[in-house]
């Protein structure tokens, strides 16, 4: 599996696109604030006035940050999983992990019955819990079943599990509590702080940067894993790796921006087609750059440029995602990813 | 000779294999492959083939007995050391994402390379090596999942033999293979084998394994049994293998038949040649014997023109048929 100069090309080409799809997204917003004030602020020849600052430290580049974090966490999760799994309709979140941190934000946002905890660490915190839990829960599972395909199938049956328990707890919850989880769960970008994006950090980013040196392991689970066992690739171990890993970038990004759907699945495919390539050494980094590109488009697209109006990110992702999908697998017959 | 070509590398001791310890497949199972060796593996579905394979692999554990490779037993060896000793297909084509053959081959490579997986020349050298060994290079670029059935057994054996282990194990390489595919892919194991692997298969087609295997293991109500595939022959092994459904095995012509129902005896008489062998194994096909003296209906082949017709005298009436294949209808229909 050589390295082929095509595909490094359009990682070079992505990387110029995300640099500069950055650029655009940290100027639009309603405070105009322009590349050369910028410039001549971190010179120190012209200083932005304080209302500039906080609105570029605390609300822009918090969010742009976050994107891309989730835009890269998600797709490789599904990457994981869909190799895992041989499934190409498997995402970040077949193994229930959404579903552990949606109960973990229904449980205190329902039963808190305060809409103004949406924004809080409180929420944060308990959903992260709801994610470790399921984590905890498959991590045991996987070390005591042998078929891989159990355990999908169990993940699938915690995840219905759960959102069976947030519907009772839906119908029992008052008016505005509702409205609170509802927003939540459309998915928002905007809400974390500069602690808390701290703490995504120090969460996701050494996990994803872990994830680059075992593209080895996952290249072994491509035939299945009684190949990559043929092949002297450890089983349980892989499976363990990638639980965890899965769990902790796909809890850490949902329990801080809400659910984000499709990229997690749809990117992976993307990138696929684009460098038609199976090996991971090139599919992993990839799908990390092609996801923060998509979610950053997500993200401008999301604030309607020239409104003050905000769309909830989980429908963006979706709205933006989909016709690329269908296009890749309907109008492209080389698009056979799976 | 070199004392360690004596050594067999594979000695299966009183081994049992099965998937859990209430249903036992096999047991008591002493069996060994010397190296250089081509084992085909026979027996009828479900007698536990696969089952035998994959203990033998390390895949399964081995329950009772002892398991072998190389002198040592499978249960001490490191997974990476194992897969430099022991390379795999099974029967089933996994179902693969978009890869191309040349990824699927490179592949094999995985227990040689470090832990970024990045291949140096010899690497490199070896997957060209199975490459041209399999004779795959004018499908090198195509999608595996693009391929035909025949195309794909191949690719996944170059896989294996990339691997570069000294014994390969195949589960079932020539299902679903025409009949020119499945020689062509037991000519190539032959060929694996004289350039020094040894090679245990399973297969359905003993007619074309008996040409190239030194060794038959044979599964057979719930024994197996080793030894050249005329040793078995001579032994009557193979005898009553199908006896359950109705095929027997024809120790001179050295192949399986179907026992056919017996409808009686024809007068056979006319043109001899290839067109009276022809009639001849149609007629045994429908259960007809023949005869130049005796026999009812009679029948006649005559040239006509190019071609041949046939006379059918019964009851004192004569039809003529312009082929087999008429004839035959006629036959079964005044059955």
């Amino acid at each position: 599996m050589k390295f082929h100069s095509r595909s490094v090309l359009i990682l070079v080409l992505l990387v110029l696109l995300l640099v500069f799809l950055f650029l655009l997204n940290i100027r639009l917003g309603s405070v105009r604030i322009t590349f050369s004030e910028m410039l001549d602020h971190l010179t120190g020849s012209h200083l932005l006035t304080d209302e500039q600052l906080i609105i570029l430290k605390k609300i822009r580049f918090p969010r742009l940050v976050t994107a891309m974090l989730a835009g890269a966490a998600l797709p490789v999760c599904g990457l994981q999983m869909q190799t895992l799994f041989r499934n190409p309709l498997a995402g970040p979140y077949v193994l229930g992990i959404s579903s552990g941190a949606s109960f973990g934000a229904a449980v205190v946002v329902l039963s808190a019955g305060a809409s103004g905890m949406v924004a809080s660490w409180g929420l944060a915190l308990s959903s992260w819990m709801g994610a470790g839990l399921v984590m905890i829960l498959l991590l045991f599972v996987s070390m005591r079943i042998k078929d891989v395909m159990t355990i999908l199938i169990l993940g699938i049956m915690f995840s219905s599990g759960l959102n069976a328990i947030i519907s009772i707890m839906q119908y029992f919850s008052d008016a505005s509590a509702l409205k609170s989880f509802v927003i939540w769960s459309m998915g928002s970008l905007g809400n974390v702080t500069g602690s808390q994006l701290l703490m995504i950090s120090v969460a996701v980013i050494p996990v994803l940067a872990g994830t680059l040196f075992y593209p080895k392991m996952l290249n072994g689970l491509v035939l299945g894993e009684e190949y990559a066992l043929s092949m002297g690739i450890r089983i349980k171990r892989s499976r363990i790796i990638i639980f965890a890993t899965t769990s902790i970038l796909a809890g850490t990004v949902t329990a801080f921006c809400g659910p984000i759907g499709f990229i997690g699945i749809a990117v992976p495919h993307i990138t696929r087609y684009l460098l038609n390539r199976a090996d991971h050494r090139i599919l992993l980094p990839a799908t990390m750059i092609i996801g923060m590109v998509i979610m950053v488009i997500s993200d401008i697209v999301s604030r309607l440029p020239g409104t003050d109006r905000i769309l909830p990110i989980n429908a963006v992702t979706s709205l933006i995602g989909i016709p690329v999908v269908i296009w890749l697998v309907i109008l492209n017959r080389k698009s056979q990813a799976f | 000779m070199e004392p360690a070509n004596t050594d067999p590398i594979v000695n299966l001791e009183e081994m049992t294999i099965g998937y859990v310890p209430e249903s036992v497949l096999l047991e008591g199972i002493n069996l060994s492959v010397m190296p250089g060796e081509l084992v085909a593996l026979v027996g009828r579905n479900g007698t536990g083939k696969s089952t035998l394979l994959r203990s033998i692999m390390g895949l399964l554990p081995v329950m009772e007995g002892e398991c072998r490779l190389f002198g040592a037993s499978v249960r001490t060896y490191d997974l990476r050391r194992r897969a430099r000793m022991v390379s795999y297909v099974s029967s089933q084509v996994p179902a693969m994402p978009s890869i191309t053959v040349r990824e699927l081959v490179s592949l094999g490579r995985m227990p040689h390379t470090g832990w970024t997986g990045r291949q140096n020349r010899e690497d490199r050298d070896m997957v060209r090596k199975a490459v041209r060994e399999l004779s795959i290079e004018h499908f090198l670029d195509r999608k595996v999942d693009q391929l035909s059935d025949g195309e794909c057994h191949r690719a996944m054996i170059a896989r294996a033999f990339s691997q570069d282990t000294p014994l390969m194990v195949l589960d079932e390489p020539t299902a679903f293979l025409d009949i020119p595919n499945k020689y062509e892919l037991i000519r190539i194991l032959s060929r694996l084998r004289d350039g020094g692997k040894s090679i245990i298969f399973s297969t359905h087609d003993l007619e074309t394994a008996w040409l190239w295997a030194d060794k038959f293991w044979v599964i057979h109500r719930g024994e197996i049994r080793e030894g050249a595939p005329e040793d078995l022959g001579m032994r009557g092994v193979f005898d009553d293998l199908f006896a359950d459904s109705g095929i027997t095995f024809d120790r001179s012509e050295r192949r399986f038949v179907p026992y056919f129902a017996p409808r009686g005896t024809v007068r056979l008489t006319g043109k001899g040649g290839a067109v009276m062998n022809w009639t001849r194994t149609a007629l045994d096909r429908l259960g007809f014997k023949t005869d130049q003296d005796t026999g009812d209906p009679a029948i006649r082949i005559t040239s006509q023109g190019e071609g041949y017709c046939w006379q059918v005298i019964r009851h004192q009436t004569e039809k003529t048929f312009d082929s087999i294949y008429s004839l035959a209808r006629f036959l079964i229909q005044v059955e």
